[in-house]
């Protein structure tokens, strides 16, 4: 009760830490009980907690005892699982070496626990209080998405992507991927983590390739020229009226060489990761017309223009401030907690 | 629903410089208390101490005044047994003075001392002894003097001597 009495008094900090290949960008909001009193954000140029970084943290949350650092988990072994049952999920994924969440009661995300505790350590300096998974970010991103009719939801940062296919709320597969590892590699992680990063991409990659040849069940389509009449079929006229919500998102800008190579990149993983969810039977495969892309990094046009031409699939990009959305996320664990 | 992997830190209003202040609040308001308590518990002891003082203040009034009652007794005793002592000093020198005013040949059997009169009884040998040695000096002292006499077996006078002072007759001498 005194507690709460002293709670009430103090403003609350929330102090998210977003990385975006080798900058550490820092998000600070500071919040009174009802309202946002005031955003800053500031970009620094390392992966480490510097002296640079301690002092600007410190800097805000030195006036209140209630502060809260949250990151989103970058561990390479995370993922989500289509199911709560304890007896189910190790036919997904082995968890004997992870730490994993139900979420729910529909599915369950999970991540490596090596990897959860060296980004403990590698933060310890500033502490954190929040951990989050990229699919519990993008679900609750998308929360006015992911219970319509079967989508592929994806969160685009400098170097991964999370994706994930929900269908009326319920989760069908998910995917956390690494793009473009060659400049990921500045970031300061354990021998191990490195190698299971190269191990991950290497393994995806093969596989994946592998099972784009079984992409010719897409012929069952027929004829590509049919498509053309794509928006006189009911679903995709609705679809219509979604596109004009994001319309202002679809501003996308024009891609130089290095984006362009990098939405391939993602472009290639995306493909390849839909084929895999299309060939394991582990999975309840559906076909996935559209897809939603919560874009932290700016995306360019040739991603949208890719998946379009090269998977027919209606894209939405929305532009997603991580930052604040970590915020969220701590405000409504905060509430959780209470 | 929980969506963090972590559970966060311990988060307590009471940091240091918090707690620096409530230590400092709750010391300075401790001396406060106990200041006040102690001035409350002396406010208490001189009320006390009044009341009783004012108690003892009535009684000492109230034996000052019984004292001087007591006294005012006492002086009235004293000055009653002064007057009876003067007045026994006065009667033993008057019983001195009778019985030196009684001749060596009367006899005195019996004397009645009254508050304002004297009555002897005795034997003389013959009236005119009783009359010129005693009667005389008798009537030079009280106002009134009754003689009776009666005879005695060996031929004397037994004598009865009654002798008054008149209330008027002192009065109008003082």
């Amino acid at each position: 009760m005194l507690g709460k009495f002293f709670e009430s008094l103090y403003n609350k900090v929330f102090v998210n830490i977003v990385i975006q290949g080798s900058i550490t960008s820092i998000y600070m909001q500071e919040c009174s009980k009802k309202d946002v009193l005031r955003t800053v954000q500031q970009d620094f140029n390392t992966l480490t907690v510097n002296e640079e970084i301690l002092s600007f943290v410190s800097s805000y949350i030195k006036e209140t005892p209630f502060y809260y650092v949250a990151i989103l988990d970058m561990s390479t072994e995370q993922g989500a699982v289509p199911t709560c049952d304890k007896n189910r999920v190790s036919f997904f994924h082995n968890m004997t070496s992870s730490e994993y969440k139900c979420k729910d009661e529909k599915w369950t995300y999970y991540t490596g626990k090596v990897e959860l505790y060296g980004i403990e350590k590698n933060y310890k300096e500033v502490g954190l209080d929040f951990i989050f998974s990229p699919f519990t970010l993008v679900s609750n991103f998308f929360k006015d998405k992911i219970n319509s009719d079967v989508a592929l939801y994806i969160l685009a940062e400098e170097n991964t992507l999370s994706l994930c296919i929900f269908e009326h709320s319920e989760l069908l597969f998910a995917k956390y991927l690494i793009v473009n590892t060659v400049d990921a590699g500045t970031y300061d992680m354990s021998d191990a983590s490195l190698e299971l990063i190269n191990e991950g991409v290497n393994l995806d990659e093969v596989n994946a390739l592998e099972e784009m040849e079984d992409l010719d069940d897409l012929d069952d389509f027929g004829d590509i020229e049919d498509l053309d009449g794509i928006e006189e079929i009911d679903e995709f006229s609705q679809i219509n009226e979604n596109e004009e919500e994001f319309h202002e998102e679809a501003m996308l800008p024009e891609g130089n060489d290095e984006n362009f190579t990098r939405d391939y990149d993602r472009f290639t993983q995306i493909q390849e990761t839909l084929g895999s969810f299309y060939n394991d039977k582990k999975y309840d495969s559906q076909f996935v017309q559209s897809v939603y892309i919560a874009d932290s990094v700016g995306v360019s046009s040739e991603l949208k223009k890719f998946l379009e031409e090269e998977m027919f699939l209606s894209v939405y990009i929305r532009h997603i401030d991580l930052g604040e959305e970590l915020a969220k996320l701590s405000k409504l664990e905060l509430l959780n907690e209470a | 629903m929980k969506h963090s992997y972590i559970t966060p830190r311990h988060k307590s209003a009471l940091t240091q410089d918090v707690q620096l202040l409530l230590s400092f609040f709750t010391i300075t308001i401790l001396m406060l208390f106990s200041t006040y308590t102690f001035l409350i518990y002396k406010n208490y002891v001189f009320t006390s101490e009044k009341e009783t003082v004012i108690i003892e203040k009535n009684q000492l009034k109230v034996s000052l005044s019984s004292m001087k009652s007591k006294i005012e007794y006492i002086e009235k005793q004293k000055m009653l047994s002064e007057g009876i002592y003067t007045k026994n000093i006065v009667l033993k020198d008057s019983m001195v003075n009778l019985f030196d005013l009684v001749p060596t040949r009367i006899t005195l059997s019996e004397a009645k001392l009254q508050e304002k009169g004297l009555i002897l009884y005795g034997i003389t040998p013959n009236k005119d002894v009783y009359n010129f040695m005693l009667q005389a000096p008798l009537r030079s002292i009280f106002h009134r003097t009754y003689s009776s006499f009666y005879p005695a077996k060996n031929g004397w006078l037994h004598f009865v001597s009654t002798n008054y002072i008149d209330e008027e007759d002192i009065a109008s001498e003082h």
